[in-house]
C-alpha cells in the first residue's frame, strides 16, 4: 500500500514536471485550431487525475500465490541485473557483440544459478552461434567490435 | 460473393512453397518462443519484426510469418501450461485447469492434440466470421470522418478499462501512460520537438520494438531473478498421441459455442483471448452441471477455452484489418510491423491491398492445420525443451531480445532506453499494472492525437464535431456504459463483502 502511494506520489511529480515542459510547445506558426502540446496535456491532466485517486486510495495488490516476498538478496540481485544489462547496452558497440554477450552472459548464468563451467562453455558458445546465425545467415548487422580483426 | 473469391485468392497466397516454409518455420520458431519461461506471444511478434523486415520478406510473407509465431506461441504456452501445470500467460490459465489433471492421467499427448484440434475449429469459425463481416464493417467504415476515430479509439480505450475485471483505475493509467509515451518526438504537424529533452535519438519518437521488448522482455528477466526454484517435473507424454473420432465428436457443440462466443469477444477491443477463455470455461461449466468432472481433467473443460481462445485471436484481427484499431497487445505489436511496411491497416486496406489481408486470412488456416500436425512428431522434443534450465535460458534471451532492439537502429541509445523501460515495467508489474494497455495506448495514441487534430481543424476548432453524427453519438453512449459498468461491478462486490462482514 505505502509503496503504492509513493509510486503514484512519483508519478504524479512526473506528470507535473512533463507538463511544465509542454507548456511552452507552441508552433511558430499554424494553419490548425489544435496545437502541439494539447494532446499530451490532456493525457497528462488524465493521467494526474486517476494518480491523485491512487495515492488517496490505493488499490490492494493481489499476489499470485506462489510468488515469494521480495527480500534484501532478491533486490541484490535484481540490481545486479539491471548493472549487468546497462554494461551490456554500454560495450555493445566499443567491445563488439560476440565479447560483450560473453563478458555479460556469464555473470548473468551465474545469478541465475548456473555452475562456472557449464556456464563458461553454454554462454562462449552461443554468442559465437548467435553471432554466426543473425549476422551471417539473416542479415542483422551486428558490430564485431575488438574482433574486427580477425575479419580479414 | 466475390469474398469468396479473395478468399481463394488469398489461399492462392499462402499456399506459394515459399510462404508455406514461412508459415512452418513461424509455426515451430513460435511453439518453442511459448515454451520457454520469459517470452510469450507479444515479445516473440516483436523480436522478429526487425528480423523479418532484415530478412527482406516481401510484406505479406512478413505478416504470415507474424502470424504464424502468434499461433505457434500461443501452442507453446499450452504445452507448458498442460504438462507442466504452469501456464505461460493468462489466457492459458484455464487450459491447465482441467489440462494438467489430464495429463497426469496418461492423456497428455490426447489433451495436446485436442486442444490444438479446439484452437483450429474456434480459428475456423472465427476465420468464417471474418470473412462474413470484415468486408461489411470495411465498407461501413468508410464512412468514419477523423471524429468518429477519434471517438472509435476513446471507446477502445475506455473498453479496455470496463473489462480489465478488478482493476480499471490501473489499466486505465496504463493506457494513458501508452497514450503520453507516443507523443515523444517530433510532432508531425507543427515540427515541434515534444518531451526529446535536445536528444537526438528520441526525435523519431520511442521506437515500437524497444518499447516491447523492454516491457516484455526485460521485465521478465528481472521477474525470473524471484524465481530460484525450478518448476515441478514435466509429466512424460507417452501413450497416444492423437484423440479419437469418439472423443472429438463428444467435444464438438462445445466447440461451436465457444467458437462463437469467442469471436464475439475477440474482436470486442480490450475483451480477447484471457476474458473470453475464463467466460467460456464458467459458461461450459454451469451447461455440464453435474455430470462435468471440471477441474479434474474433463475433456469439455480443455476444450471450451482453447477453442474461445483460437476463436478471440481471431476476432481480434477484424477491428485491427477494418479499423487499424488494435484489440489486444499482440495485433497492436502487429500494426507496428505493419507501419514499418508502411502500410496502414484501415478500411481501405481490403481493397488496396487484398493480397495482404487474404493472405493472412488464409494462412491462419493454414497454421493452424500445421500446428495439429506438428503435434504427433513433435512433441517429444519440445518436451525435451521444457527441461532446459534457467540459467542457460536467460542470458541467451537477454542477448537475443538485445540483438533485436539492436536491429532496429543500430545505436546503443535504444538498448540503454530498453533497459530503462525495462525497469518501469518490473516496477509496474510489481504494483499490478496490466502492461498491454500501454502497447495498446502507445499505437493508439498517434492515431487519435491526428484524428482529433483533423476533425477540429475540420469544424475550425469547434468541439461539437465531436458529438454531431449519430456514429459519435452512439459510441458515446456506448463509452459512458462501459465506464459506469466496471464502478456498477465494484460498488456490488463491495456492498456484497460488507453483507458478508456484517453477518459474521
Amino acid at each position: 500500500m505505502v509503496i503504492q502511494r509513493i509510486f503514484a506520489v512519483v508519478l504524479l511529480l512526473v506528470c507535473i514536471g512533463l507538463a511544465m515542459m509542454a507548456w511552452p510547445y507552441q508552433a511558430p506558426f499554424s494553419y490548425e485550431p489544435v496545437g502541439p502540446r494539447a494532446f499530451p496535456l490532456l493525457m497528462l491532466a488524465l493521467m494526474g487525475i486517476s494518480l491523485l485517486y491512487m495515492a488517496i486510495r490505493p488499490t490492494p495488490i493481489v499476489h499470485s500465490e506462489e510468488e515469494p516476498a521480495l527480500d534484501r538478496p532478491t533486490l541484490i540481485k535484481i540490481g545486479i541485473c539491471t548493472v549487468l544489462l546497462l554494461v551490456f547496452a554500454g560495450l555493445f558497440e566499443p567491445l563488439g557483440f560476440v565479447l560483450s554477450s560473453i563478458l555479460v552472459g556469464i555473470p548473468m548464468a551465474r545469478l541465475y544459478g548456473g555452475r562456472w563451467l557449464p556456464s563458461v562453455v553454454i554462454i562462449t558458445l552461443m554468442s559465437i552461434a548467435l553471432y554466426v546465425l543473425f549476422d551471417k545467415v539473416m542479415d542483422v548487422p551486428l558490430p564485431l567490435g575488438l574482433l574486427d580483426v580477425l575479419e580479414n | 460473393m466475390d469474398t469468396l473469391g479473395y478468399l481463394g485468392q488469398g489461399f492462392g497466397v499462402a499456399l506459394t512453397p515459399y510462404n508455406l516454409i514461412t508459415a512452418l518455420s513461424g509455426t515451430l520458431i513460435g511453439t518453442v518462443v511459448g515454451l520457454l519461461p520469459g517470452l510469450g506471444p507479444i515479445n516473440g511478434v516483436a523480436l522478429l519484426i526487425p528480423i523479418a523486415f532484415a530478412l527482406g520478406l516481401p510484406p505479406e510473407s512478413a505478416l504470415i510469418l507474424l502470424a504464424a509465431v502468434y499461433l505457434g506461441c500461443e501452442y507453446g504456452g499450452r504445452i507448458s501450461s498442460i504438462l507442466l501445470n504452469i501456464p505461460g500467460e493468462a489466457s492459458t490459465v484455464m487450459t491447465a485447469l482441467d489440462g494438467y489433471p489430464m495429463a497426469r492421467q496418461g492423456m497428455a499427448g490426447v489433451a495436446l492434440s485436442l486442444s490444438a484440434w479446439s484452437s483450429f475449429i474456434g480459428a475456423l469459425i472465427a476465420t468464417c466470421g471474418m470473412v462474413m463481416f470484415a468486408p461489411l464493417l470495411a465498407k461501413w467504415a468508410i464512412a468514419f470522418g477523423p471524429a468518429e476515430y477519434f471517438v472509435l479509439m476513446v471507446f477502445a480505450i475506455v473498453c479496455l478499462g470496463g473489462m480489465a475485471g478488478d482493476r480499471p483505475l490501473k489499466t486505465f493509467v496504463a493506457a494513458l501512460i501508452g497514450l503520453f509515451l507516443s507523443s515523444i518526438g517530433i510532432d508531425a504537424n507543427s515540427g515541434v520537438y515534444r518531451f526529446t529533452g535536445d536528444n537526438i535519438h528520441l526525435a523519431d519518437g520511442i521506437q515500437f520494438v524497444v518499447l516491447v521488448l523492454g516491457l516484455f522482455s526485460i521485465s521478465e528477466i528481472l521477474l525470473l531473478l524471484e524465481k530460484t526454484h525450478r518448476g515441478q517435473e514435466a509429466v512424460k507424454a507417452t501413450g497416444r498421441m492423437m484423440f479419437n473420432v469418439k472423443e472429438a465428436s463428444s467435444v464438438f457443440f462445445v466447440n461451436i459455442r465457444c467458437g462463437l462466443m469467442g469471436f464475439i469477444m475477440g474482436v470486442l477491443p480490450g475483451a480477447g483471448a484471457t476474458l473470453a477463455s475464463a467466460v467460456t470455461y464458467m459458461a461450459e461449466k454451469r451447461i455440464a452441471g453435474a455430470s462435468g468432472k471440471f477441474g479434474q481433467g474433463d475433456m469439455r473443460g480443455l476444450a471450451a477455452p482453447e477453442t474461445a481462445i483460437g476463436a478471440a485471436a481471431c476476432g481480434a484481427l477484424v477491428p485491427m484489418l477494418t479499423l487499424g484499431v488494435p484489440g489486444s497487445g499482440t495485433t497492436a505489436v502487429m500494426i507496428g510491423a505493419l507501419s514499418l511496411y508502411n502500410i496502414t491497416p484501415g478500411p481501405l486496406l481490403f481493397q488496396q491491398q487484398p493480397d495482404i489481408v487474404w493472405g493472412l486470412i488464409a494462412s491462419l488456416f493454414v497454421a493452424n492445420i500445421m500446428l495439429v500436425i506438428l503435434n504427433i512428431p513433435m512433441i517429444r522434443i519440445f518436451t525435451r525443451i521444457l527441461a532446459v534450465p534457467n540459467w542457460a535460458l536467460v542470458p541467451v534471451i537477454a542477448i537475443i531480445t538485445g540483438i533485436g532492439v539492436y536491429a532496429v537502429h543500430a545505436t546503443t541509445f535504444d538498448l540503454f532506453l530498453m533497459v530503462g523501460i525495462g525497469i518501469f515495467g518490473y516496477i509496474l508489474r510489481k504494483l499490478d499494472f496490466p502492461l498491454s494497455p500501454i502497447l495498446l495506448g502507445f499505437i493508439l495514441g498517434g492515431l487519435m492525437e491526428q484524428n482529433l487534430r483533423r476533425a477540429l481543424s475540420i469544424s475550425n476548432g469547434g468541439l461539437e464535431i465531436l458529438w454531431s453524427s449519430p456514429i459519435t453519438l452512439g459510441m458515446w453512449v456506448g463509452t459512458a456504459f462501459m465506464l459506469v459498468f466496471p464502478l456498477i461491478r465494484i460498488w456490488r462486490k463491495r456492498s456484497r463483502q460488507r453483507r458478508a462482514l456484517a453477518d459474521v
